[in-house]
């Protein structure tokens, strides 16, 4: 029972891009399908077309010849394809199996015979009766693998299934998936990760800016090849110039402690930690494990006791965020829409965020909007925002032209602390490697920098010393050059 | 075929667009109405928008409704543009008028300049401390201000009506539930002989020039602005996010403590029991019409006050309810709320174009 599915001409045009540019690709089962892309290479767009989601402007799907004609995610769902997105479609109160039972039509104890056999078949181990809010994200993301597979698919797509996992969930789910693939069910796996790629998949199709630049086999390509054909050029690689470590401690966190009244939060258990001047302390971890909490408590955004934080020899704990930025510390959140910066406003508003005494942006409680716009204007050309139009509201900007707003917007101040969380995230190659240039010359100014990141590889790069997050307790601090990024995925996974 | 698609921003023009196309559908739709009910739709039209404002009485009248409605509107408009829904106007103007009251009534029969700014500023404080019941309860105990605020506008109404019956009705009153009139330096002085328009109207003009300067011009109206997009950017800024929605509680308390003050010390000149016709409530349409501009609101409560006296004209001349009033009031919002629509979606005419 082979399955063949096939992708012919499809278009989609979203306002001001081409997302999918006449992609055409064949897929049979007893194979594993790698569709690697940076972000906004249009390979979402195209699972989601493949699963009903989005609609395509041209182009048909064929499953086994027969034509799809595929208008809403029910649809996908009777034509035996199944997908588990990024971020998972679970209702955190309710248990397993009732998140399970929700979208079938079988009864309750015919599912749960079907359920556990599943279970049992790929050795998952789930307790079906607990509330989803307590497992754990490799857990979480069976559970929605489960979902796909009571309807025993054709086809299971896997979009981006990794970026919440530790190293050895990531293994585990691999196993599972070259399982599947050996009973038949055609597998495609979207990702931006070069080394997955190389561990699992037999065949690649790599995305660039909504076209398709090449289908190949595995074993006729590396790691090197792969990313230049992602990037659409020869990367340039930049090495962290190893910073002499200096004793002159900057901040320090004394048996810092939060709990929070929220469960969809992580309480903080017993923070240690200083930076020196010019280092780089990086914060690894899984999304989840308290490093938004830990954010919130170093900006301000969380006030706590006051000596639990010391900067350049002065007790902030207790002060706020704008206080903070007064004795020269700054502060790029993880979320760019929602925190900060606010996309309906103009460029320029969105630097008066960070209102420092010495800015004169609001005289006498009067917006001073000149001094805002020059302001503005210099962030703009030294960090080479790509725009010269401070009213333009930032919903416009690129992730990219907003986050260099944004740590353009913390730096003009040249505080000797920037605190950033996931600083890269979803930006393209070329906005990194201009972020991750800017974080090193920060460092090479002998100003320091936290660095809360999911993304290990930013992390071995860019710090000088590197602890890791695990439910809210701080790992013991290590210098970056005794770590591999095995040894970090031991720690995230909570084990010593 | 005509095809929905989503716009990639929304429209700048369709923005200020939309209330004027939600006002002509009304009167399509009220036309409608009028000939269902078998008058004929343009006449009964004339009737309920021209008549009423067509001489120099109606037009005082006009102004006279719009005042109010104006002035809660502007102080809503700094609720809800910072997403607080305060929809409690009503109370909150009810207080402020029996706290003005209460003190118009001390200086009963007395003279002196400094009687009407006392009663004025007594009024604003009343509706302020009513306001400021829903905005603590919210910042610190998590409540919903949208049951708080609208439940507490019964209570103002049932406290108001506890006085003018019992303990300040008038003693020479024959028992109507009714206060002393007021004397004559706690009254809002009239603009012109013979006309009921009174110098409330000044108050509402300076709050509508004193909003746009907060909410344009200063760094209160900018973290006002942003707490009001997000909290969690406010937060992040260091803003005080929960000083700020108390402060836009008492700003709306005010203003609406203001509006019962210009009613009580205006046309009534005494505390009865049917002190608004809903005006608070009202308020809530025209700041939505009006697009939460200063400027759009005074527009906004110009046409609404239209339908107050329209449905007044329509009663004495159709012998149709005066609450046909509220019909077209509602109309407005139910059309405003739907072509917003067209603020994120567009019609595009496909056609045989490939």
């Amino acid at each position: 029972m082979n399955t063949n599915l096939k992708i012919s001409n499809v278009t989609k045009i979203y306002p001001g891009c081409v997302a999918n540019d006449n992609v055409s690709l064949e897929f049979n089962s007893g194979k594993i399908y790698a569709l690697l892309g940076e972000n906004g290479a249009g390979k979402s767009t195209l699972v989601k077309i493949l699963s009903g989601v989005i609609i395509p402007d041209e182009g048909e799907i064929y499953l086994n010849e027969n034509n799809l004609k595929l208008n809403s995610p029910s649809d996908a769902k009777k034509n035996d394809i199944g997908m588990v997105f990024q971020h998972f479609n679970l209702f955190e109160t309710l248990s397993v199996f009732e998140n399970l039972i929700i979208d079938s039509d079988e009864q309750r104890e015919s599912l749960r015979e079907k359920i556990d056999t599943i279970m049992k078949k790929y050795n998952f181990s789930i307790d079906l009766d607990i509330p989803v809010l307590n497992l754990s994200a490799g857990q979480k993301q069976k559970v929605e693998i489960i979902r796909c597979l009571i309807r025993s698919p054709k086809v299971l797509i896997m979009d981006e299934p990794t970026s919440v996992l530790t190293e050895q969930e990531t293994s585990e789910l691999f196993l599972s998936l070259k399982k599947f693939s050996e009973e038949g069910i055609l597998i495609i796996y979207i990702t931006h990760k070069l080394k997955e790629v190389m561990q699992l998949c037999d065949e690649v199709a790599v995305m660039r800016r909504g076209k398709l630049v090449s289908v190949s086999e595995i074993k006729n390509e590396n790691i090197e090849s792969l990313a230049n054909k992602m990037v659409g050029q020869n990367l340039k690689t930049i090495k962290k110039k190893i910073a002499k470590t200096s004793s002159d401690q900057l901040i320090k966190i004394t048996n810092l402690n939060f709990t929070s009244e929220d469960p969809f939060e992580t309480n903080l258990i017993d923070i240690n930690f200083s930076v020196n001047r010019g280092e780089c302390l990086g914060i690894a971890g899984i999304s989840g494990n308290g490093q938004s909490e830990l954010f919130q408590v170093l900006s301000g955004e969380i006030i706590s006791e006051k000596n639990s934080i010391e900067f350049n020899k002065n007790y902030i704990g207790d002060l706020n965020p704008q206080e903070r930025r007064e004795y020269l510390m700054a502060f790029s959140p993880e979320d760019r829409l929602e925190q900060a910066a606010i996309p309906q406003m103009k460029i320029f508003e969105n630097v008066a965020l960070n209102n420092f005494k010495s800015s004169n942006f609001f005289n006498n409680g009067l917006i001073n909007e000149n001094k805002i716009k020059e302001h503005s204007k210099k962030i703009i050309s030294d960090f080479s925002v790509n725009t010269d139009n401070i009213e333009l509201k930032s919903q416009f900007l690129s992730g990219g032209n907003l986050q260099k707003l944004i740590i353009g917007r913390e730096l003009i101040t040249s505080p000797d602390l920037l605190i950033c969380f996931n600083p890269t995230w979803g930006l393209d190659v070329g906005a990194i490697n201009y972020i991750h240039e800017t974080l090193i010359k920060i460092n090479e100014q002998n100003k320091s920098i936290i660095l809360i990141s999911t993304d290990t590889d930013e992390l071995l790069k860019l710090s000088d010393k590197i602890s890791v997050i695990h439910r809210g307790k701080l790992s013991k601090i290590m210098n970056t050059e005794e770590v591999t990024s095995e040894k970090l995925g031991i720690l995230m996974g909570g084990a010593n | 075929m005509i095809k929905i698609v989503k716009r990639d921003q929304p429209s700048r023009a369709i923005f200020f667009f939309t209330p004027v196309l939600a006002i002509f559908l009304t009167l399509v739709a009220g036309g409608l109405i009028f000939f269902i009910l078998g008058f004929k739709p343009f006449e009964a039209l004339k009737f309920f928008f021209i008549v009423p404002i067509a001489d120099k009485y109606g037009f005082s009248e006009l102004l006279l409704k719009a005042t109010p409605l104006c002035l809660i509107a502007i102080g809503l408009s700094f609720c809800f543009k910072s997403n607080n829904w305060n929809i409690g106007a009503e109370g909150q103007l009810t207080f402020g008028a029996i706290v003005s009251g209460g003190v118009a009534l001390l200086f009963y029969e007395q003279e002196g300049f400094y009687i009407l700014p006392i009663v004025i500023l007594a009024g604003a404080i009343g509706g302020m401390l009513y306001a400021s019941i829903p905005a603590i309860l919210k910042t610190y105990f998590n409540t919903n201000e949208i049951l708080v605020s609208l439940m507490l506008v019964y209570v103002s109404k049932l406290i108001l009506d506890y006085l003018v019956v019992g303990p300040w009705s008038n003693p020479e009153g024959f028992n109507f539930p009714e206060t002393r009139q007021f004397s004559d330096s706690a009254k809002l002085p009239l603009l012109f002989e013979g006309l009921r328009i009174h110098a409330g109207i000044f108050l509402a003009l300076a709050a509508v020039v004193i909003s746009w300067f907060v909410f344009y011009k200063t760094y209160l109206g900018f973290q006002m602005k942003v707490s009001g997009f997000s909290l969690k950017t406010a937060k992040y800024a260091g803003y005080k996010g929960k000083k700020m929605i108390i402060l836009v509680f008492l700003i709306s308390g005010a203003c609406a403590g203001l509006a019962g003050v210009g009613e009580i010390t205006g046309p009534i000149g005494q505390l009865h029991r049917e002190i608004s016709p809903d005006y608070g409530f009202t308020a809530i349409i025209v700041a939505f019409l009006g697009r939460l501009h200063p400027v759009g609101i005074i527009f906004a409560s110009l046409v609404v006050a239209i339908t107050y006296l329209g449905a007044e004209t329509a009663q004495i001349f159709m012998q149709i309810p005066k609450y046909t009033g509220q019909v077209f009031q509602g109309m407005i919002l139910f059309f405003l709320l739907a072509s917003d629509y067209l603020l994120f979606f567009k019609f595009k005419f496909i056609g045989s174009k490939k």
